[in-house]
């Protein structure tokens, strides 16, 4: 084979017997050697612009990802004047310290009394500088102070989805005008947004949250971890120390490289197919095996997804560590399995760590199988337990990409900063696992 | 009882029984010790597996019969006569009475399945305890037996050994299971298609709409090949015509020109383009990039560009896939002996004319098979064209018009509203199917000549 690629040098008697040696000193020799060394500093400045090329891609990523999401976790408050006295509500007061002080609110029309008292303060059309969830935050504070009934106050309501763009420099010149207003007023403050990362999904850009999705997340994680950690290690262990080569070990050696290779979106497909279809056995009929929707299903999917991988990076862990150890054990006395376990295994896991939460990040930032296993649902309220519908970080990010609303393009990015920070800190563990408990023998 | 509280009463068990098999086992006559086989620990060890996994086998069989079980009791209930025979209506009405028994406060649209959802609850916690009170019955019974023979003299530790080996190779039977759970799921649904549209109309034919399926002849309108064109023309033209270059360009560097100080630090930089989530670039190229290429076909004079363009998403997914490419040429070049690279220099050749005649060609069979992986890579690739990409299944050479994609055509024909048999989703299978095939001959081939290469320096 190699004889094919290295030119085939001539051979031959014609070779002339007294060559003259090359005169470098030439000007045509002279040109050649510049023209090889111009050849060769482009070349060298190919492969450095391909470096910087692609690295100034992955910084133009993250900045732009940075630009549009900081403002996702801030959030606009507009200064709402409300003279409580003057709207009319008629309110029991003994009902405000009860359960019941949510409904007797609603009922004695709170929500028209915000919107009324924002006309008021802001003229005409006041009520639209305001979101729709304004009222809620009033009710709250008529809930902690319930004495606020009897005079005049003013309370800090979230603002509406254009007043909130519009102060971003990208909203309508109505709503542009109405900012100059409020600030010319200066009833118009932003501040960081923490119900942004306890909240959930919601059709209003201004109080939507990923809480709801990152404990679908951390749901599906936990499923995954459970199932594919034990059963990637356990598998390695086999084919590393006790499989005897023949063919059976063959076949699944082929099947773990050829499942490495599968796209993600295969897997998806089986989810479907197996977990979610419907069976038939032996003249019975089941429904689907499990729930539509969970984190447990996910989280299957995703951890017969990263077996491979955890498989993978657990032989090259096991295969790290040097027979002489396995020679020693033995030689005191110990039986194969202890050898393995007492002695190999324990040498070994910081390596078969390092490959788990390289696994589990990719499980993490996985999108496709678990839009067709369903995960794609519209969660109001966080899943509790690994059978509630639920979805999963990166399929809210997806979610909210097709949003129209323009508030969602800040939202958005915002999830993927908090997405790309997880990330990065399961890969930083990695590499400190790594680097810290790693031995070379 | 839930499942969870159940589990944890049953490792409870086990745990109950290693101590006390344990604590047997440490008053057994030390005088004697070298009569002794095991230690106590594994005398443990083997109450614990008696009690604990027999249940749990128990419990995983169960739960997978119990469902059909629940059914044919509420067959039997009365109210049962008036559900409708065919089989599909049958399970939606009964599917809605499980519901209402499972749920708190739900009520069911059709009166049967409202009728029928108190027998449905009765039935399922009925077998629930049945279950129950077998799998604590088995886990007792178990460690009843186990602890009976924890004796001086039995051979504790090479029972509890045989139990781990098969512990073992059954763990890595799974993989085994998974694929052939893959093969055999996309093989059912594909045939079940096939029965529907003939194999032919599929694989060759050049009309693809599944909005609009004909019900007299619906392979009229399930043609694959622009989406198989699509699928190539974006992952294996495009991305890889910005992937190759920037890749094998980037190897180059890294590994023949820059400083070890350099090296360190950029590589991980460009390992960093892999570990970014597809969704988020997917999202930067329906964001950022497909307006700027529209504007771009614009300024060209191509009035009628589309701002979900081939280009876009493939440019994309060419820079997704630049470290894949990177790191195979890295450890393809790495591969080739320093002999032929030193002999090169020494003969008076350049680092560039050492690379492009020496190094590059003596890597070739790894560098191929590196953009062979890449390609099965980026056509497996998901998110990006779902996010970026076009729906409109068009055969055109031109990367500022909309291309579709195998992937993006999977994701789309299975969240929408259709029932599971339709020829509509029954084609995503056949799709799969199709894509698992083309990235499963991809790897083979790139791993043959990988194989081959290794055995022509080694």
């Amino acid at each position: 084979m190699s004889s094919s690629l290295i030119p085939q040098l001539p051979t031959g008697p014609k070779e002339p017997a007294d060559r003259a040696p090359t005169d470098w000193k030439t000007q045509a020799m002279q040109k050649r050697i510049r023209r090889r060394y111009a050849r060769e500093r482009r070349f060298r400045l190919f492969g450095l612009a391909a470096v910087i090329l692609s690295a100034a891609f992955l910084a133009f990523l993250l900045v732009t990802m940075v630009a549009n999401g900081w403002r996702g976790f801030t959030r606009t408050d507009v200064t709402l004047p409300i003279d409580f006295p003057v709207t009319g509500m008629l309110v029991e007061r003994a009902q405000l310290d009860t359960r019941g002080a949510d409904l007797a609110l609603a009922g004695a029309g709170l929500e028209n009394a915000v919107k009324g008292a924002a006309s008021t303060a802001f003229g005409a059309g006041g009520e639209d500088f305001i979101s729709e969830n304004a009222w809620l935050r009033v009710r709250e504070a008529i809930k902690r102070d319930p004495s606020i009934l009897d005079r005049k106050v003013s309370i800090e309501v979230p603002a509406s989805t254009e007043i909130d763009q519009a102060l971003g420099g990208k909203g309508t010149p109505e709503a542009e005008a109405a900012v100059a207003r409020l600030q010319q007023a200066g009833a118009i403050t932003r501040r960081f947004n923490a119900d942004f990362l306890h909240e959930s999904d919601s059709t209003d850009p201004v109080a939507v949250g990923i809480w709801g999705a990152l404990k679908g997340s951390l749901l599906t994680m936990t499923v995954t971890f459970l199932i594919a950690f034990p059963v990637g290690v356990l598998s390695a262990i086999y084919l590393e120390e006790y499989a005897p080569k023949n063919r059976w070990t063959d076949l699944i050696e082929v099947s773990i490289n050829n499942l490495a290779a599968v796209p993600s979106i295969i897997f998806g497909l089986l989810g479907l197919a197996v977990f979610l279809g419907s069976w038939s056995l032996f003249g019975w009929r089941f429904g689907p095996l499990l729930p539509r929707s969970a984190a447990l299903v996910g989280g299957l999917t995703l951890a017969l997804m990263i077996m491979p991988v955890i498989v993978i990076a657990s032989r090259n862990a096991i295969k790290a560590v040097p027979p002489s150890i396995r020679d020693a054990a033995l030689g005191i006395g110990a039986s194969p399995i202890q050898v393995v376990f007492h002695h190999v295994l324990p040498l070994a896991m910081p390596g078969i760590l390092t490959g788990t939460i390289i696994g589990m990040a990719r499980a993490l930032g996985e999108t496709a199988p678990l839009l067709l296993i369903g995960m794609r649902a519209f969660i109001v309220t966080p899943p509790g337990g690994f059978t509630d519908p639920a979805t999963v970080l990166p399929v809210q990010i997806f979610l909210w990409s097709d949003e129209v609303s323009r508030g969602f393009i800040e939202k958005t990015s915002a999830a993927i900063i908090v997405l790309l920070v997880f990330l990065l800190a399961m890969n930083g563990l990695a590499i400190y696992l790594r680097n810290k408990f790693e031995t070379r023998w | 009882m839930n499942a969870f509280a159940l589990l944890f009463l049953i490792a409870g068990l086990g745990l109950i029984g290693w101590l006390t098999a344990r604590a047997r086992a440490n008053r057994f006559d030390r005088g004697n010790a070298r009569r002794l086989h095991s230690l106590p620990g594994q005398h443990g060890m083997y109450v614990a597996m008696w009690t604990i996994l027999p249940a749990l086998l128990f419990i995983a069989v169960w739960s997978a019969v119990s469902p059909g079980l629940v059914r044919d009791a509420v067959l039997q209930h009365p109210a049962a006569a008036q559900l409708p025979q065919f089989d599909f209506e049958r399970d939606a009405l009964l599917a809605e009475a499980r519901r209402v028994a499972n749920e708190d406060g739900a009520t069911a649209f059709d009166p049967v399945a409202q009728q029928l959802a108190a027998p449905t609850r009765a039935a399922q916690s009925r077998y629930r305890w049945m279950g129950t009170a077998a799998a604590i019955l088995l886990a007792f019974a178990g460690a009843a037996f186990a602890l009976t023979r924890v004796r001086a003299s039995f051979k504790a530790r090479s029972r509890v050994e045989r139990g781990t080996m098969l512990l073992l190779l059954l763990a890595s039977l799974i993989a085994i299971l998974t694929t052939l759970g893959i093969f055999l799921s996309l093989l059912w649904e594909s045939l079940r298609f096939f029965q529907q549209v003939p194999i032919a109309d599929f694989l060759f034919g050049r009309h693809w709409s599944p909005q609009v399926i004909d019900a007299a002849d619906p392979g009229k309108s399930l043609g694959a090949v622009p989406l198989f064109w699509g699928t190539f023309f974006i992952g294996a033209v495009i991305a890889m015509i910005v992937a190759i270059p920037f890749g094998l360009m980037s190897a180059i560097y890294l590994t023949q020109y820059a400083a070890p100080g350099v090296r360190k630090w950029m590589k991980p930089i460009l390992e960093m383009l892999a570990g970014v989530p597809t969704v988020v670039y997917g999202y930067f190229a329906a964001l950022t990039v497909a307006p700027a290429v529209r504007d771009l076909a614009v300024s060209l004079g191509y009035t009628y560009a589309s701002s979900e363009s081939a280009l876009a998403a493939g440019l994309v997914m060419g820079v997704m896939i630049i470290p894949f490419v990177s790191s195979m040429a890295d450890d393809s070049i790495a591969a080739v002996p320093t002999a032929m690279r030193d002999g090169s220099l020494a003969m008076g050749a350049t680092t560039s004319e050492t690379i492009s005649r020496v190094l590059i060609p003596a890597a070739l069979p790894g560098v191929v098979a590196g953009v062979l992986l890449a390609v099965s890579r980026a056509i497996g690739e998901t998110m990006i064209v779902v996010m970026a990409a076009s729906g409109a299944a068009n055969i055109t050479l031109n990367p500022f018009e909309s291309a579709t994609t195998v992937t993006k055509q999977i994701v789309d024909l299975l969240t929408g509203e259709s029932e599971f048999d339709s020829p509509k989703t029954l084609a995503a299978f056949a799709l799969g199917l199709t894509l698992f095939v083309i990235t499963l001959l991809l790897n083979i081939v790139a791993l043959r000549v990988v194989k081959k290469y290794r055995e022509a320096y080694e």
